[in-house]
């Protein structure tokens, strides 16, 4: 079995945050000392993903996860440590980014289809799948302001559902859509593992990455608190919550 | 997959992207207005005739053919502002481009130059028209004289576009000193008056501006029909500085984006 993610001791720290010229000037800042701020965002993070296989990320508010989906998405730099992908990636990170308001459904699958890396031709020879797949119909030439969320995120899904990919990166974007299209999506995931395809999940919903997922990572405070199984993961990651339900301090003071 | 092979496909992709995101731009921008694309020809239109009626009518300047002197400057100028003004705001405008997904960054501020030029070109007729009406000639070898002149003042543009694009995601000031800079910068360059008006103790620091020599080769094409290599040798040499200072802080300063933002 080859790898299709490979992240191998990755640190990560988060410079200082770009000022105004009043503050550069003047020098003042203020100390940041809250339970968010911390030297390192994470800190030797060492995982693989098989091709095929989904790997589901868990953790608190603030304890790096989005930040190790950006790392693999290469949206920003590790500051120690290798990230390895194998194939194409596309993120689900934000659905639509990219989407304008002004223009219509059809126009924003072109813009978005091409921000996610398909050719001109790939996004024409799928048109029609991306549409009907959506199930926007006659809607879709409609300028997207008009658009619901919901019928928002299903373009999105849709477009990014058609993009051939071998690496999918999502965000918390599983709950789209009414409960028929999230159905749908989430056999899309399934078929999308069968194919070999790889997902790396960030998710507070446990049931849906104990169904989905194969291993995964559970964070706290950028250390890796434990990883291998999905299973092991989240009934560890249970104990942790209602342990930190009970003395939020202790978990977070680290 | 061999490596040209490679290359190419990233190169298509990315005009492909680019063509897409100038594209947007121009349909937000005109498609739900009553005129349409008509805008981009009534605009600069309307442009020259406000310019006429100000200094040929109402301010009376003296100089022979006065109104076409100033749009010949005042065109290319809009242009360089206006793709300016934009770029440098383009990363913090599209932040959810920068962070959420992949994409080759430099796009960004190049759809704003490129957006800003698909306009100066739509200009062009207009000023032909202008020139024609007001005794001027149409010179035949503009026909490869004006590509040239758009692609090179692109070179100038995009470079710098690209500086103050990386530069406004550090100091978000940026966006705000690029507009101040940019007017003191219009009359600091020969644009409604002539290079000879300018004194001659003063004119050593002329020299200095980079648009001198820009604006300067536009005319001599507009008004003559001539390229001034010496002025066109100034422009290239400053496109290849700027190329080159851009290449070096978007490769040290655009990785660092995503988290800046």
């Amino acid at each position: 079995m080859s790898s299709a993610v490979q992240c191998d001791g990755v640190w990560k720290r988060y410079g200082r945050q770009p000022r105004g010229i009043k503050e550069l000037l003047v020098g003042r800042h203020k100390a940041d000392d809250s339970r968010y701020s911390r030297e390192w965002a994470l800190r030797d993070i060492n995982f693989a993903v098989e091709r095929g296989s989904a790997f589901g990320i868990v953790g608190h508010n603030g304890t790096g996860k989005s930040t190790l989906l950006s790392l693999l998405l290469g949206t920003i730099p590790p500051d120690r440590g290798n990230i390895r992908m194998h194939g194409r990636v596309a993120s689900m990170l934000e659905l639509g980014a990219g989407f304008h308001p002004e223009l219509t459904g059809r126009e924003n699958i072109f813009l978005y289809g091409s921000i996610l890396g398909m050719s001109l031709t790939e996004i024409r020879n799928n048109l029609d799948k991306i549409i009907g797949f959506s199930e926007l119909d006659g809607a879709i030439d409609n300028q997207i302001r008009t658009y619901s969320s919901g019928m928002i995120a299903r373009l999105g899904f849709s477009t990014i559902a058609h993009t051939p990919v071998d690496i999918l990166l999502i965000d918390e974007v599983l709950a789209v859509g009414d409960s028929h299209f999230q159905e749908k999506c989430g056999q899309y995931l399934q078929d999308f593992k069968a194919r070999q395809g790889t997902l790396v999940i960030v998710s507070h919903d446990m049931e849906a990455l104990a169904e989905m997922c194969d291993s995964g990572i559970c964070l706290n405070m950028g250390h890796v608190l434990v990883q291998g199984s999905i299973s092991n993961v989240l009934s560890e990651y249970e104990a942790v919550m209602t342990m930190s339900r009970r003395e939020p301090k202790q978990i977070c003071k680290e | 997959m061999n490596r040209e092979l490679k290359i190419g496909i990233n190169v298509k992709h990315f005009l492909e992207l680019l063509y897409l995101l100038v594209q947007k731009d121009l349909k937000v921008r005109y498609k739900s207005s009553v005129l349409g694309y008509l805008w981009a020809l009534a605009n600069p239109f309307a442009f020259a005739l406000v310019y006429y009626v100000a200094f040929k009518i109402i301010m009376r300047v003296q100089m022979p053919n006065y109104s076409v002197f100033l749009l010949t400057g005042m065109f290319p100028w809009v242009w360089f502002t206006n793709s300016l003004i934009q770029a440098s705001a383009s990363f913090k405008n599209n932040v959810s481009l920068v962070k959420k997904v992949n994409l080759v960054r430099a796009v960004l501020p190049l759809g704003s130059v490129i957006h800003e030029m698909v306009h100066f070109c739509f200009a062009l007729p207009v000023l032909c028209c202008f020139i024609f009406f007001t005794g001027g000639i149409l010179h035949l070898s503009w026909l490869w004289q004006l590509p040239l002149m758009v692609m090179l003042q692109l070179s100038m543009a995009y470079p710098l576009a690209l500086i103050l694009a990386v530069a406004n995601v550090y100091v978000h000031d940026v966006e705000y000193i690029v507009g101040i800079g940019l007017s003191l910068l219009f009359f600091l360059t020969p644009i409604v008056y002539p290079v000879s008006m300018i004194p001659d103790t003063y004119r050593h620091i002329f020299e200095w501006n980079p648009l001198v020599a820009l604006v300067g080769s536009w005319r001599s094409i507009f008004l003559e029909g001539n390229i001034d290599f010496k002025l066109i040798n100034q422009c290239i040499t400053m496109a290849l500085i700027m190329s080159f200072l851009s290449i070096v802080i978007y490769r040290g300063g655009a990785c660092k984006l995503g988290e800046l933002l």
